[in-house]
């Protein structure tokens, strides 16, 4: 794939390659620049399948956090270029219908995420709340709970909690929508006391 | 600090060192090899060859392109779905085992046609039918789990087409070995029931493909 002016092997001659190999040895300096100088190339994919700014962010998240998960598939002396895209268009296409099946079967309310109106009241160290927030969310999916208890709970952001659960940003956002609307329909059913 | 170089500094220090994966077509020599000594010992110990023989007589050729055409859809099917599960694997791995497949399907239905004309379709074994399709699919319950472990191996990005092909793979080692252990020569509902069984595989891997393979 040609972006601009000559392949990413060309322009960096090499570099990315040389900086992956580093990294799969556990450099952490030579990693966190790869990772610095592909979001343009990642973005530049990821613009052509997303339509919006916010979506393209949230792949590029999901795109670092896959490659860490799949550094060990990148075979050093090979380019990067046509690895790392293949992941790009993998991850914006998952965006996009991800996307397209939110929007098509469920309505996103920003403030139906909140679990209570008192800031006060997500403090995990209260016991009280803690126990019966517990009691609550004991009949969720793994996936679902993991998400609440990262995300809502201990307030992670969806980056921070994607790392820790090894779910990607758009499961945990699915995860998260879906478990609220269980705990409301729970908390209708059979009130804590 | 935005999210993303937030993210960016999380990762670096989390980076372990990783070991990397070797070449596909090295992972996927090494998987057959595995699958083939156990299809191997089964035969050896339990398969009926001089049956298969005698089945085949005055056959020999088509049986030895049929065995070939399975053997081949087989191999072809499990080394594209290790070059499959590599991201930037070309997607033309997908229709890599099909000519073969097709061969062999055609080969299978031409040894149906030839039993037909020669003792009228050996009836009496709808019964036994069933054996066939417990039997694919008991033997791919047995190979699957070898081959599944050394693709989730790659965590793949797109996990639907590698465990499709997996399932290929295993269903077509499992009507191989099935050759050795048929105890009547195959009819047109043997070769329906057969290629139902690899359906039922293939179909069984594609609805589990993200349980079994952790994707990325």
């Amino acid at each position: 794939m040609r972006l601009g002016h000559g392949t990413a092997d060309e322009r960096t001659n090499g570099k990315w390659e040389r900086l992956l190999a580093a990294a799969q040895h556990g450099d952490a300096v030579a990693y966190r620049t790869f990772l610095k100088e592909i979001i343009p190339f990642v973005r530049t994919i990821a613009r052509r399948r997303c339509w919006s700014p916010d979506m393209v962010e949230d792949v590029v998240q999901d795109v670092l956090l896959t490659v860490h998960r799949v550094r060990h598939t990148y075979q050093p002396e090979r380019p990067v270029e046509p690895w790392l895209a293949a992941i790009v268009v993998r991850r914006s296409i998952d965006a996009t219908r991800k996307r397209g099946r939110i929007g098509g079967q469920e309505v996103y309310n920003e403030a139906a995420y909140e679990t209570f109106a008192d800031p006060d009241a997500k403090d995990p160290l209260d016991g009280d709340i803690s126990r019966t927030l517990a009691r609550m969310t004991k009949g969720l999916p793994r996936g679902q709970k993991e998400a609440i208890e990262l995300v809502k709970i201990k307030e992670m952001s969806l980056a921070e909690a994607s790392l820790a659960s090894g779910q990607s940003i758009p499961s945990l956002k699915v995860n998260i929508h879906r478990a609220m609307k269980k705990l409301r329909h729970n908390l209708v059913e059979d009130p804590p006391e | 600090m935005t999210r993303t170089e937030t993210l960016i500094d999380q990762l670096a220090a989390d980076v372990r060192p990783v070991r990397p994966l070797r070449a596909p077509a090295l992972r996927a020599t090494l998987a057959l090899a595995a699958i083939g000594l156990i299809a191997g010992l089964a035969v050896a110990l339990l398969g009926d060859v001089d049956g298969l023989r005698q089945r085949y007589a005055g056959r020999e050729t088509l049986l030895a392109l049929e065995m070939v055409a399975m053997l081949a859809t087989a191999m072809l099917a499990v080394v594209a779905a290790f070059f499959v599960s590599i991201p930037g694997g070309s997607r033309r791995w997908l229709a890599v085992p099909i000519p073969s497949f097709a061969v062999w399907l055609m080969l299978s239905g031409l040894g149906c046609y030839y039993n037909l004309i020669g003792d009228g379709g050996g009836e009496g074994h709808a019964g036994e039918s069933a054996d066939c399709l417990l039997f694919i699919a008991a033997t791919s319950a047995v190979l699957a789990p070898l081959l599944i472990w050394r693709l989730a191996q790659a965590r793949p990005i797109d996990p639907l087409p590698v465990a499709l092909l997996g399932g290929l793979g295993v269903a077509a080692t499992s009507a191989f070995v099935l050759q050795f252990f048929h105890p009547f020569a195959v009819t047109f509902v043997d070769l329906a029931v057969h290629l139902a069984a690899i359906l039922i595989v293939v179909a069984a891997m594609g609805l589990i493909n993200r349980r079994i393979l952790a994707p990325a």
